[in-house]
């Protein structure tokens, strides 16, 4: 066994390219989950008992089972009564649905986070609930939240990995057929591995500094 | 009804997603508290050489450590031959190996300081005060984040089916090809993974109201 990298140079463009799929998708079904989120969590956090239920039921459906079965219902499932979607919109569509159940759980956590002193002095002040929540809540609430959030984006990423199962052409999904043509095995899941990690720690750094320096009120 | 016929070899899938998870939970908390506590110890060596592992593989997917245990493992050791079981339990494992050492090092270094403190100036050596006075403590803080990282460890386990190990998602997928029904059958396969999974998550809220 020995490691030749040399075959594999010509195909770095085709695996960056297939990189850039994977953010992509991965930056539009985050945006999209996150925006779901919020109205999840807010049905969950609404007086009435009906949405309470609805949402609960969604974040837990969700949370407890796996993104490829969930993709498979989507590509499959739907599929099969009549409702196609080709692989892009079905990842695009199932990691939608799946980061908004965890999206949504990470704004309950950080919100109710936010001291209850804060709410009250609000209250207190004559504010109505929404300008008490926009001036008042808003910020501390984003800090809580902003570390679980690159997190879950991070997560997100990686497991967009899973839609090479239902044939997108994203990194994965390329590094196999890479595989097969070049027999470069070895040369190209660790080049691979490795774009997978150096794109994780980028976002991971862009989220410390942003920590840093953006939220220092 | 004719998913009744269906069921038996799903529910083996999920008697096999089981035991792979189990395995792998179990193999995967030996290498994370060692790595773990590693990475909290005062040895830099021992830190660096946890960091790089435990960083490296918390920033690759699950499916591409998968996979190259699976395409590579027989390259780097041709003289052996490896079973899809055994790769499946091996990806998982480094996997969770990774998730678990920080779960070890950061329940290590949330036991208050004036602990270790403490039992240094009693003379303990430093693997007496891991052994008898963070670790009992670092344990029960694990436990929830734990919990929660099997549940995720269930979840990632669906992707041993893509190379070749058949469990409970791979069944669903047998089982399609013979019934051609795919929406019932991934429902029935997604209320199994719900069944094994929802449990896990009650018991880690049980737990936690138990603590506060």
């Amino acid at each position: 066994m020995s490691l030749y990298f040399g075959d594999i140079v010509p195909y770095l463009p085709v695996m960056l390219k297939a990189l850039w799929v994977s953010i992509y998708v991965t930056l539009i079904s985050f945006a999209a989950g996150s925006v779901l989120g919020i109205f999840i969590y807010l049905a969950k956090s609404s007086r009435f008992k009906v949405l309470q239920l609805i949402s609960n039921g969604y974040i837990e459906v969700i949370r407890n089972t796996p993104l490829l079965v969930q993709l498979y219902l989507i590509y499959f499932g739907l599929g099969s009564i009549g409702i196609n979607f080709n692989p892009l919109w079905s990842v695009l569509i199932g990691m939608t649905l799946n980061n908004s159940a965890y999206t949504a759980e990470i704004f309950r956590a950080g919100i109710s986070a936010v001291p209850k002193g804060l709410r009250e002095a609000g209250t207190a002040l004559g504010m109505p609930f929404h300008q008490t929540f926009r001036y008042v809540m808003l910020k501390p609430g984003i800090r809580n939240v902003l570390p679980a959030l690159t997190n879950q984006f991070i997560v997100l990423f990686l497991f967009s990995s899973v839609g090479s199962v239902i044939s997108l052409d994203e990194l994965t999904s390329i590094l196999q057929n890479l595989n097969s043509q070049t027999l470069r095995t070895l040369e190209i899941f660790s080049v691979g591995a490795v774009l997978y990690y150096l794109t994780s720690a980028v976002i991971a750094f862009g989220s410390r500094m942003t920590e840093k320096f953006a939220f220092r009120w | 009804m004719d998913f009744v016929q269906f069921l038996p070899p799903l529910l083996r899938g999920a008697g096999l997603t089981l035991v792979i998870v189990v395995a792998a939970g179990v193999l995967g908390s030996l290498i994370g508290i060692v790595l773990g506590t590693a990475k909290a110890s005062p040895s830099w060596i021992a830190r660096a050489i946890s960091s790089i592992y435990v960083n490296f593989l918390r920033g690759v997917p699950i499916l591409i450590i998968l996979l190259f245990a699976y395409f590579a493992l027989p390259l780097i050791l041709p003289s052996l031959t490896f079973s899809r079981g055994f790769t499946a339990v091996m990806g998982l494992s480094v996997y969770a190996g990774a998730y678990i050492a920080e779960i070890v090092r950061g329940s290590i270094q949330a036991v208050p300081k004036g602990q270790s403190e403490a039992a240094e100036a009693l003379g303990m050596h430093y693997f007496m005060r891991l052994r008898y006075v963070i670790s009992p403590q670092a344990m029960k803080i694990a436990v929830p984040p734990g919990i929660g990282f099997l549940i995720a460890l269930v979840k990632a386990s669906s992707l041993v089916s893509v190379i070749g190990f058949v469990d409970l998602t791979r069944a669903g997928r047998i089982v399609t090809t013979i019934n051609q029904q795919p929406l019932l059958t991934f429902l029935i396969v997604g209320a199994l993974y719900f069944a094994i999974s929802y449990p896990i998550s009650l018991l880690g809220r049980w737990y936690e109201r138990k603590l506060a």
